[in-house]
């Protein structure tokens, strides 16, 4: 029950919130222990360690090596012997192109005797277009790329796949990492009339978007908005949990919720744009299609306007006006980006709780306080290409956490843990780093290197760490002492993700279609699937199915409907960054790979493919199965047990769907 | 108490973490022997000895039924219908309604039931039949009036799709004791999807081994279950033996991790040739189909599924959630336009199945084991929204729970006098999670999987256990 004092009061609090906006909070103040926190010091040089044992000499040629081996000697180990070359090239051809290589590439390569062969090999792959889409998906995982909004409607984002083919084909070009983000970041500042930059500011509108019939929220939408684009920014460039000071003071790091919201004042005028690629005769062509259904729409939004129209007629005006939108053609080409609007720039407080209508004290820009001498003061107004000025402190090669963050990175999708096993966390709750020395080498020698990842990817690869084999004779003593392998004693074996495993599939069976870019393909699925979403008639299969067969990155990133088999293996589920996949094992991967519509069509396409390329050779055929998913000969065991079963008089495409999950296949050694 | 560990790439690193702090180390051993065969292998609870339930069952009536025509009785709302809110009761955001709304009484009816006189209204003459069971919380609230963002939090205690839904979290922290089922199942509406989509029943972050099972209407509920056409059960069991021979004749024996992968492949024979059982209602006695309302027209369906959730949670299954509601907004609970005719008719649908299921379960004693929860992601204004209909209303309204070491026959919390807003002992949705927790044995805190750099947990701020019901 509200009283009249009550009520005096409420004002009174009101009138105070008011003034409290006006104040400008205080900058953030940092003890010297938070200063101390090893991810926030400047990067050293460290040095090289050195060894005097001919055997160290012989196997730590490079500081990758020596790092590693210095870790390994203090702990009592010793590196795993070098894997075989077959061994070498399916792993080099998985971690660089996600794809097995075909058993003529493996032959030439344990054929040749040049003494650089290994080296041609790692400079092949890495020229290869594969290369962008294999590493094209870690990062879209990282920066959770999708194509639909999410949340109830999950409407389709016309043109976003171009974000997609942007990351492939700039890492296909070795673009450096420090230009990648700032493109990402400010592409439109940069060079608003280029599509490309514009399409890379993209970036700011790829978390799930909440839109919802009725009274609009406009102010919390717009928080949720300037939400998304500034959690982005910690998570995937600078690797530390930024998104837990919205709220309040971090919890465990040296970020105040002041910070956050100076993080969030660069974008406090971004604004999304949608700028149309259309020539004038397509758009007068879609104008004249979209006639009735933009006259229904808009005569229907002039009548909702009306506020003294009874709900349950409003309601049902809001239904005709949903249903007499579904009637317009589908949307022409589009880029999908930002602008700023410096007429709609949005007030920057401190929230308290996070919450839009709880305003606190009033913020300007500033990069975070901790990487900063104290007392940097915060803009007192907003320039005029704010982004770009987050983006180039954040690429400053004196920031101590981008190039340590993206060298870890590197390394983690090269090895499957990272030095620091926490990529997206370098604060107090991630992982201190396993080789805090190597790490700061490799991020020294991105940013000297000029932040070019190939140059980074040659230099692991050609290392003996790198080249070590699983098995190690010493495997029972290091597995006691390090059993997660955080020292490096030996090859760390992982499973194929669930992309590689898709395309490996179409891969062997000869069924990929390797055509690259373009809007992204939509592939049949169970219709139970599609009718739970809100909308069916969003899964528009694409008609040819030739596309069907095209690598997985190319496939429709839709928010509500994710693949049954990329779902099942463990691909991230598209709402928030993914950082490091998980990997598990249980029954439904199983149903997937021997039930499944993918794994069923592969295994009949495997088998005929076996039976032309063998020409009722039975032997031929068992090693040509083995050479194409496994890349190695089948041994004699393998041999005999595939022989007997070719006897019985079985399909010969339950024979392919057994090759096809045996565990040599899925996993890289 | 032991921290939950994650189920890794690495067998060793779970298998040496996951059951630190355990009293018995030789049953540690043995379990997490058949963790690394298998992850949803049973485990033990953080507080066995207050591990009442071994599975739950969620009811869950979406698009949002309203407390008013159901469980709480508000009988100043019809004295005040047709008025405008007055100013004491405060103010309430919705998603339609305008500001000058009017209230609305309700056309129910209600009456005191069993021996603990709890009021329930005609719309629910069944549940009312086992009200004694029941334990109704009139004070629940949510944070968001639209469905989507509603759901996720009813879910998985997040405003935002991309975090674990519960019966993930449930998998997680407890495993299956069904070799041949899923741990956790959803037993969508076949009417259609939901605001909150897939997004809201599925794993989040958690690896994919936690992700839910859809079962989906028909005798084939499940994705990649019968053989592609063509091939014979025989058939494929000798492509498995293949399998096995192949698999085997390389490895290194010991290798825990390739082994769960063979292990797998059993499983799936073992869901593939036994589950179907599972789903075959036709065998169970008539009096039981009829208990459901199976064979009836309006309680068809539903009775179908209740009884399925009750010879899943028979077999094992963890956690089983069944779906009211689905398609547009006036095939589920969401009466925006008539209130009077979208309650009657899913009273229709569900009040005999619900009720049959509690009976059901009580009668084979597997009530007590098993937690039964219902509710929507809200309930709805007492304003009208047009002449007849209730809009969204997150700020106070009803769910129960029943079973699985719940006092039954009790109302806990109120809203005020108009049901507008929970004012006596308000249980937020992180409070009903922290309770289903609780009487699993679960601690909320213990049950926590680290991700982006934070100790998750299915309860984003603290919630407190129901301590009236429990």
């Amino acid at each position: 029950m509200r009283s009249p004092r009550l009520a005096a009061l409420l004002t009174a609090t009101l009138v105070f919130q008011l003034a409290a906006e006006e104040t400008i909070a205080p900058l953030g103040t940092y003890t010297a222990i938070e200063r101390r926190h090893w991810a926030f010091q400047k990067r050293t040089t460290p040095e090289v360690p050195t060894f005097t044992e001919a055997v160290d000499l012989a196997w730590a040629k490079v500081p990758v090596d020596a790092f590693v081996l210095s870790r390994l000697k203090k702990a009592g180990l010793r590196p795993a012997p070098e894997a075989d070359r077959r061994t070498l090239i399916r792993r080099a051809s998985f971690s660089l192109l996600g794809l097995p290589p075909t058993p003529e590439a493996v032959a030439a390569f344990v054929e040749d005797k040049a003494p650089d062969a290994w080296e041609k090999v790692v400079d092949r792959l890495l020229a290869s277009p594969s290369y962008g889409e294999r590493w094209g998906q870690h990062w879209l995982d990282v920066v959770r790329y999708a194509e639909t909004d999410g949340f109830e409607y999950d409407t389709h984002r016309n043109g976003a796949w171009r974000f997609r083919d942007y990351v492939i084909q700039s890492l296909n070009a070795d673009k450096p990492y420090d230009k990648f983000v700032l493109e990402q970041l400010a592409g439109d500042e940069i060079a608003p009339e280029a599509e490309a930059m514009r399409v890379a500011a993209g970036l700011q509108r790829m978390g799930p978007l909440r839109k919802n019939a009725g009274n609009q929220e406009v102010a919390s939408s717009r928080n949720e908005v300037l939400t998304e684009m500034t959690n982005v920014v910690g998570a995937a460039f600078l690797g530390v949990t930024l998104g837990c000071a919205r709220c309040h003071d971090h919890k465990f790091d040296p970020f105040r919720q002041s910070d956050y919201y100076r993080i969030q004042s660069y974008f406090s005028a971004t604004h999304e744009k949608d700028i149309t690629l259309a020539t004038a005769a397509e758009q007068e062509a879609w104008q004249e299609k979209a006639k009735g259904a933009e006259a229904e729409i808009k005569a229907l939004k002039a009548e909702l306007k009306d506020k003294t129209k009874a709900e349950e007629v409003k309601a049902a005006l809001e239904r005709r006006l949903e249903a007499a939108t579904d009637k317009l053609p589908p949307p022409l080409s589009a880029l999908y980006s930002v602008a700023n609007d410096f007429s709609k720039v949005s007030p920057m407080n401190l929230l308290e709780r996070g919450e839009h209508d709880r305003r606190k004290d009033k913020v300007g820009a500033r990069p975070l306080g901790i990487l900063l001498p104290e007392g940097t003061p915060e803009r007192a107004t907003l320039p005029e290409n704010p982004r770009t000025k987050l983006g180039e402190w954040v690429i400053d090669p004196e920031n101590p956490l981008t190039a340590r963050v993206m060298a870890n990175r590197i390394w983690s999708w090269q090895f499957g843990r990272g030095l620091v096993t926490t990529p997206n966390d370098f604060g107090k709750m991630g992982l201190r780093p396993s080789h805090p020395e190597l790490l700061d080498y490799l991020a020294n020698q991105f940013v000297a290197g000029g932040w070019r990842m190939k140059p980074m990817h040659r230099m692991l690869l050609l290392s003996n760490t790198w080249k070590q084999g699983f098995d190690s004779p010493m495997a029972k003593e290091a597995e006691a002492q390090d059993p997660e392998n955080k020292l490096l004693w030996h090859w760390g074996r992982r499973r194929l993700e669930a992309e590689e495993l898709r395309d490996s599939l179409l891969q062997v069976a000869g069924q990929l279609n390797p055509k690259a870019g373009g809007p992204s393909v939509i592939v049949p699925v169970d219709p139970e699937l599609v009718k739970f979403l809100y909308k069916p008639s969003q899964w528009a299969i694409t008609p040819d199915p030739a596309e069907h067969n095209r690598r997985s990155v190319y496939l429709m990133a839709k928010r509500n409907l994710r693949l049954p088999m990329m779902e099942t293996f463990d691909a991230p589920d598209l709402q928030i960054s993914c950082a490091r996949r998980e990997s598990s094992t249980h029954a439904p991967q199983a149903l997937e790979l021997t039930n499944g519509d993918l794994a069923s069509r592969m295994a009949t396409a495997f088998a005929a493919r076996l039976e032309a390329e063998a020409k009722g050779d039975r032997n031929k055929m068992i090693e040509r199965a083995w050479l194409l998913t496994t890349s190695r000969l089948p041994s004699a065991k393998e041999r005999a047990i595939a022989g007997q079963y070719l006897t019985e008089g079985q399909p010969l495409r339950e024979f392919a769907l057994a090759v096809l999950n045996l565990n040599a296949f899925l996993y890289v050694d | 108490m032991s921290e939950h560990i994650r189920w890794t790439r690495n067998r060793r690193e779970f298998v040496t973490d996951a059951f630190c702090g355990f009293g018995s180390l030789a049953l540690a051993q043995m379990l997490a022997q058949a963790a690394a065969k298998n992850p949803l292998a049973p485990k033990t609870p953080h507080m066995p000895d207050k591990a009442k339930a071994k599975s739950v069952i969620f009811l869950f009536q979406a698009g949002g039924p309203s407390h008013i025509e159901t469980f709480d009785p508000k009988p100043l709302l019809n004295q005040l219908d047709g008025q405008v809110r007055p100013k004491e009761f405060g103010e309430a955001k919705y998603q339609f309604v305008a500001k000058d709304a009017r209230l609305l009484g309700t056309k129910r009816t209600f009456q005191r039931y069993g021996k603990s006189g709890i009021e329930v209204s005609d719309l629910f003459p069944h549940q009312a039949q086992v009200i004694d069971e029941l334990a109704v919380i009139r004070s629940c609230h949510g944070d968001m009036v639209v469905h989507s963002a509603a759901q996720y939090q009813l879910m998985s205690g997040r405003i935002l799709p991309g975090f674990p839904n519960m019966g993930s979290w449930v998998a997680y922290g407890l495993g299956t004791e069904s070799e041949s089922l899923p741990a956790y199942c959803v037993l969508p509406d076949p009417k259609g999807a939901l605001e909150g989509g897939q997004p809201m029943y599925t794993q989040g972050f958690l690896p994919a081994v936690y992700q839910p099972t859809m079962l989906r209407a028909g005798s084939r509920p499940v994705l990649n279950l019968d053989l592609p056409s063509g091939i014979t059960t025989p058939q494929r069991r000798r492509t498995l033996d293949l399998l096995r021979s192949l698999n085997e004749a390389e490895m290194t024996p010991g290798d825990a991790e390739l082994e769960a992968r063979i292990s797998a492949y059993d499983l799936a024979f073992k869901m593939q040739t036994e589950a179907p059982a599972a789903f075959d209602i036709s065998k169970e006695p008539d009096a039981i189909r009829e208990l459901y309302g199976i064979g009836k027209k309006e309680t068809d369906d539903y009775g179908r599924r209740c009884l399925l959730a009750r010879r899943l949670v028979e077999r094992g299954v963890r956690f089983v959630t069944v779906v009211a509601g689905g398609g547009p907004g006036d095939m589920q609970w969401d009466a925006h336009a008539n209130i009077e005719e979208n309650h009657l008719r899913m009273a229709m649908h569900t009040d005999q199945p619900v009720a049959a299921l509690i009976k059901d379960l009580k009668q084979r004693g597997l009530l007590d084991s098993t937690l039964v929860v219902w509710g929507g992601e809200f309930g709805r204004s007492p304003e009208s929204q047009g002449a007849k209909g209730r809009d969204h209303h997150n700020l106070g309204f009803s769910m129960w729970m029943a079973g699985g070491g719940v006092k039954g026959g009790q109302v806990v919390g109120a809203t005020d006098a108009i049901g507008l807003r929970a004012v006596e002992k308000p249980y937020h949705f992180r409070d009903i999670h922290t309770t289903i927790l609780n009487q699993l044995g679960l601690q909320q805190d213990a049950l926590s999987f680290l991700h982006l750099g934070r100790r998750e947990r299915l309860t984003e701020v603290h919630g407190q256990v129901i301590s009236e019901i429990v």
